[in-house]
This record gives structure tokens, C-alpha cells and sequence, in this order.
């Protein structure tokens, strides 16, 4: 069946030629794209909420099949019409999605090489596909699919055993130690008037307790960072329902992304919770939530925090400040991306350096320390975080290209800015289109310095 | 979880100059969220270094106390229990359960808290418990000289209330620990 439909793609290349030339040229100018894009997009304007295999509206098309397959898109074509501008791009995810929904369907083993390709090229957004994708290139999932199950029920036991090790409170802790020895004479007690037992406990463990072994006084300690935390939870994405308000699903919600952040600052006394980790891991529950599987979606907590962990290992050291001047720190990093820039647009460079002096570390540093999560929506930021994590150079290296393109991408506007108003436009990155943004990203010509893989 | 501190009777400056210092060193702010004092604080600076360790400060006057405006009794409400202070020299005679267990059904409360007899003391009577925090100052009391400092600090935690209490001994600090848990056939007395 899929003999007729793998001829597409020459097709679809002949038949939308140029397309392509207004992509190269419309990216810059949100207001000008409009006006370029073709009329696929006149119908694709309405707002609806659908599913992603919902009828759509009917665009214009030489092709039933491509008719068909363009359903797959409503719903990102319609939720960004500006930003998904490319037909051509998009008939390519089709045959890409049916050909990853083949294999993670049919086969056992997953080729981890094939899947990085073609999660390379945008991973669909309804069905868990991305979920699932997300957790095979983070390593969470073996690639063999029988072992699927155990690893899954292993982790997520692991992740519950943590949760009660960490999490308790300390009321909650003396109340079951005392559960277990006082089982016996437990009623004794409460009918007798007279002195209440007491009990020595001059060497255990009590709230004014400064010991290090303390639970309290850890508990204490972490006060500071649970409030932090909070804080920053009611500030994400404001502007979606799944995060922020009053409803129980977001506090349900809220509450999971504190546990995990609250775990990892436990377990990482080094770097403890940052400012900024929380939108890190936004998008990653979002996706594992939505997991239309609800074993997957339930468990998106335990999931999420072995991912996060995963997600951040090589990159954890941009927040230790202590780090900051070190080989793996944040700085190196900032003075790769400018290498990766002379590299690839000398002139751009020096504008930016000499004549702007806008150092990297005046917008780049969140780029980078934030995987580019506070730039963009949601919906660029999953397809963005498709290609960083299917890079077989690791996420850190695709960053960098990712962040190099961004600047490529702007080349115009930055070239005959000056320092407040390049400054600006990098603080406050406008909407672009993101295929053609991890385009250029793909072209840049290689970083030859030698860090560029990660140590 | 809620952290309260039961306090009171320390007689600064009249009869003590200040805390032990090992028990200065475990009080600090932050980590309680509320205190009930007893009583004979009592001037006002004692009242300030209270309050810089938690904003939720409920005084009850003592007859020592400088400052008159404090009521001679309060109550309050924290989770599921009901809490009645009152310092218990006007309960005669001093330090009579039996007299006491009036003032309790009077205020309707499920902990008394009482000091004046600068004698920890913690006592179930009468379907109510009543608790006595003793002086943290270790001050002489109206009947004897013999006192050692100790305060209390209660963690309530739904139906339950773990006492811990701090004495110091001989130089140093004893923490003793004591269960409570609030049941229907408490209060049956009402």
C-alpha cells in the first residue's frame, strides 16, 4: 500500500517549487508571510479544537492522498498557520509519521539511528508518538519493545521508593515509626485518666534538632527551596490551562512537576533547584501527560523525572555557577556558539562582537541554560526539542547549531541594528518559521573545534 | 503539621536575666508557627524576641506582667484542636486538676495550656489534657526554688499531637516525647 505513496515525495517536490522561495525569503517578516503562503492556508485559519485524524477542512490539493494526509497537520497548521508555512515540509512528516508509526508499531527492535532521523524531521503531535520517541532517544526505553514493561514498572517503582524516602514530611515519618512500635499498647492510653507517658527520646530525633542527620532539620533546609519552587510553578506558561490556574487538574499537575524538582534538588545538593529548571521540564510532563496510553499518562510523573534527569546530565554543569569558568561550563559553551557563528557568517560575527559588543552571554545564556523553552511557545519548543534530542551528537551540540541559526536567521534586522535594538530582538526572539529554522541549523557548516562532542 | 511552642513564666528581668543559651540556640525563626504563652513574660522586650520567632504570638497575662493590656485568657483554634491558654494564678487552688478541668469546660477547649507553677506538667483529666510548660527561664516559683527550665513544643498533625518536651537538666538538654491523639470518647465528660 505504501508503493504509490513513497513517489510523493518527488512529486510534491516538483509540484510546489516555488514554495520554496518564498520560505527562504518570507521567514523574517511575520507580517509579509501571510501574504506569501498559499491559499492551503486560507482554510487552514480556522480555530478549531480537533483531534489530530479529525476531518479537516479541505485545502487545495493535485492529490487525494495528499488531501488525506494534510488531516495529520490541522492541527498544528491551525493552531500556528504562520509559523507551519511549508506544504512541502509537511507532506514529508506525513510519509515521516506513517513511516515511524510502522515502526514502533510493527517491529521489536527499534533502530535507534532510523528513529533519530526521523524524529529529525518532526515527530506528529496527537497519539503518543512523541512520548514514546521522546523516551527511546532519552534512553528510558530500551530499543528492544519486550523489555518495554519491565524497565517501565522498574523505574516507576524506583521513582514511588524515592518519593517516600525524600518527600515525607517529618510528622509523617515519626507518626509510622510510631505506628510500628507502639502497635502493641496503642489503646492503652486513651481511656486512663492521669500523667501522659512520656517518652525519652534526649538522642533521636526532634523539630529544634540542628543534626545533620535530622529529618527536620533537612526538612527545614528544603523549606527555602519548596518555596522557590512554588513560586516558580505558578509562573509557567501562564497562558495554558494544563499549568496554570485553579482547577484541580493543574494543581494535580503542579503538584507532580514540584515532587520531581523538589527530588532532584534533594538529590543533587550541588546544584539544588535553579530558577528556569521548572520550564525545562514543562514541556516534557506536557508531552508524557498528554500520552493518549493511560498507563503512560498516569505514570508521567515517575517518567518525566527520569527523563528530566536524563535531559539534563550533560548540561547540569551550566548551573553550578562555581562551574562558570571551567571546560564544561556555561561560559565555554557561550564562546563556542561564537565560534560556531565566525565559522558560519564572519560578517554577522564581528557586527555583533565589534560593533554591537553584544557578548553571547547577554541572550544566549538562557538559550542555552533553558533549551531555548522561554523563546518560543509550546508548540515550536516540542518540534525544536524533536531535533535537539535526535541529534546522535547529543542535544548540546544541535543547541548550539539550533542557537547559531536563530542569529543566521536574523541576519538582516541584526546587521543594521545597534546595540539596544539587537539586544532587544535577542531578549525577545520573534515568531520564525521553525522548519526552516532547523534547517539552517542542519547546513551550518561543522564546529571544528574539538569540544564540539560531548566530553 | 503544624508547629506551636508553649512557653511562658520566664520572669525577665525581674527573677532571671535571660533563656539558658542552649535553648536560645534551638529557637530560631522559621520553623515555628505559632507560640501560646503562658504568662510572666515580663517586660516588653521578652514579647519582641518572642515575636521575631514567629509572627502568630498569643499572650496571656500574667501577674507579674508589665504590660496589662494582655486578656487573662484566649483560646484558639489550630487544625482540629481547640486551645485555651490561661497563666493559672487565678485558679485557686494552684495547680488543682480538678480546678482546672472547670476552666477547661468553661472555655471548651481540648488543651488547656497553664503555667504559674513553673512545673512542666502534662495530664489527661477529665476528657481534656492539660499542659503545663514549666519556666524557661528556670525562675523560682511561689513555692519552691528547685526549677529547671523547660518550655514545650507541640506537632499537630490532624487528630494527633506529638508533645515534645525540653528541659534542661544538669546542664543539659532532655527531650522527652509524648503522644496524643483526639478521639471520640475525649470530651465525653461534656
Amino acid at each position: 500500500m505504501f508503493e504509490g505513496k513513497l513517489n510523493l515525495p518527488e512529486k510534491a517536490c516538483r509540484a510546489f517549487p516555488d514554495r520554496l522561495g518564498s520560505l527562504a525569503a518570507g521567514f523574517d517578516i511575520k507580517d509579509d508571510r501571510s501574504g506569501k503562503s498559499d491559499s492551503a492556508f486560507e482554510s487552514g485559519e480556522e480555530l478549531e479544537i480537533l483531534k489530530p485524524n479529525g476531518p479537516g477542512s479541505a485545502p487545495e490539493s493535485e492529490d487525494d492522498y495528499v488531501e488525506m494526509m494534510e488531516e495529520h497537520f490541522e492541527s498544528r497548521v491551525r493552531r500556528n498557520p504562520k509559523k507551519y508555512g511549508s506544504r512541502l515540509v509537511s507532506v514529508k512528516e506525513v510519509i515521516a509519521a506513517d513511516d515511524k508509526r510502522s515502526d514502533l508499531e510493527y517491529e521489536k527492535e527499534i533502530n535507534l539511528e532510523k528513529l533519530q532521523r526521523i524524529a529529525d524531521t518532526g515527530l506528529p503531535d496527537g497519539g503518543g508518538l512523541r512520548a514514546t520517541a521522546w523516551k527511546l532517544l532519552l534512553g528510558y526505553l530500551p530499543s528492544c519493545r519486550d523489555l518495554w514493561e519491565k524497565e517501565l514498572t522498574e523505574n516507576r517503582q524506583k521513582y514511588l521508593k524515592l518519593k517516600e524516602e525524600l518527600l515525607l514530611r517529618p510528622s509523617e515519618i515519626t507518626r509510622i515509626k510510631d505506628e510500628v512500635s507502639n502497635y502493641n499498647d496503642q489503646n492503652a492510653d486513651n481511656d486512663v485518666d492521669g500523667p501522659l507517658r512520656r517518652q525519652e527520646i534526649s538522642q533521636e530525633d526532634h523539630p529544634l534538632s540542628s543534626g545533620k542527620a535530622s529529618v527536620w532539620h533537612q526538612y527545614f533546609q528544603h523549606i527555602e527551596i519548596a518555596e522557590q519552587i512554588d513560586r516558580d510553578l505558578q509562573r509557567t506558561h501562564p497562558d495554558m490551562k494544563f499549568f496554570s490556574g485553579d482547577a484541580a487538574f493543574s494543581r494535580k499537575n503542579r503538584e507532580a512537576m514540584r515532587n520531581i524538582l523538589l527530588l532532584f534538588a534533594k538529590l543533587n545538593p550541588v546544584i539544588r533547584y535553579v530558577q528556569g529548571m521548572n520550564e525545562v521540564l514543562a514541556p516534557m510532563y506536557y508531552v508524557f501527560s498528554t500520552d493518549p496510553d493511560e498507563q503512560n499518562a498516569e505514570n508521567a510523573e515517575a517518567d518525566s523525572f527520569s527523563c528530566f534527569v536524563r535531559l539534563l546530565s550533560d548540561s547540569v554543569d551550566h548551573f553550578c555557577q562555581q562551574l562558570d569558568n571551567s571546560s564544561g561550563g556555561i561560559l565555554s559553551t557561550l564562546s563556542h556558539l561564537a565560534e560556531l557563528l565566525k565559522a558560519n557568517d564572519e560578517e554577522l560575527w564581528r557586527h555583533l562582537e565589534y560593533t554591537n559588543e553584544i557578548k553571547p552571554q547577554f541572550y544566549a545564556f538562557r538559550w542555552i541554560t533553558l533549551l531555548l523553552t522561554q523563546e518560543f511557545n509550546l508548540q515550536p519548543i516540542l518540534r525544536i526539542w524533536d531535533t535537539l534530542l535526535s541529534n546522535p551528537f547529543g542535544i548540546q551540540h544541535m543547541l548550539l547549531r539550533v542557537c547559531c541559526a536563530m542569529l543566521l536567521c536574523m541576519k538582516n534586522r541584526l546587521l543594521s541594528g545597534d546595540f539596544v535594538a539587537n539586544l532587544q530582538l535577542l531578549q525577545h526572539y520573534p515568531d520564525v518559521n521553525i522548519e526552516h529554522l532547523l534547517q539552517v541549523a542542519r547546513d551550518l557548516s561543522p564546529d571544528t573545534s574539538s569540544c564540539s562532542l560531548s566530553p | 503539621m503544624v508547629l506551636v511552642l508553649a512557653i511562658g513564666d520566664l520572669h525577665i528581668p525581674h527573677r532571671a536575666s535571660d533563656l539558658p543559651q542552649k535553648f536560645k540556640s534551638m529557637l530560631v525563626p522559621g520553623k515555628i508557627q505559632h507560640i501560646i504563652c503562658t504568662g510572666n513574660l515580663s517586660i516588653k522586650e521578652v514579647h519582641d524576641y518572642l515575636k521575631s520567632l514567629c509572627p502568630d504570638l498569643h499572650v496571656t497575662r500574667g501577674e507579674y506582667d508589665e504590660d496589662s493590656r494582655y486578656p487573662e485568657t484566649k483560646t484558639l483554634t489550630i487544625g482540629q484542636f481547640k486551645l485555651g491558654i490561661c497563666h493559672g494564678h487565678q485558679v485557686i487552688p494552684w495547680g488543682d486538676l480538678d480546678s482546672l478541668a472547670m476552666l477547661q469546660r468553661q472555655l471548651d477547649v481540648d488543651i488547656l495550656v497553664t503555667g504559674h507553677t513553673h512545673q512542666f506538667k502534662a495530664y489527661k483529666h477529665e476528657g481534656g489534657v492539660v499542659i503545663n510548660p514549666g519556666s524557661a527561664t528556670g525562675a523560682y516559683s511561689s513555692f519552691t526554688f528547685d526549677v529547671n527550665p523547660s518550655f514545650v513544643l507541640m506537632d499537630i498533625d490532624g487528630l494527633r499531637v506529638v508533645v515534645y518536651v525540653y528541659e534542661l537538666i544538669d546542664g543539659e538538654v532532655k527531650v522527652d516525647k509524648i503522644d496524643f491523639k483526639k478521639t471520640a470518647t475525649t470530651r465525653l465528660a461534656h
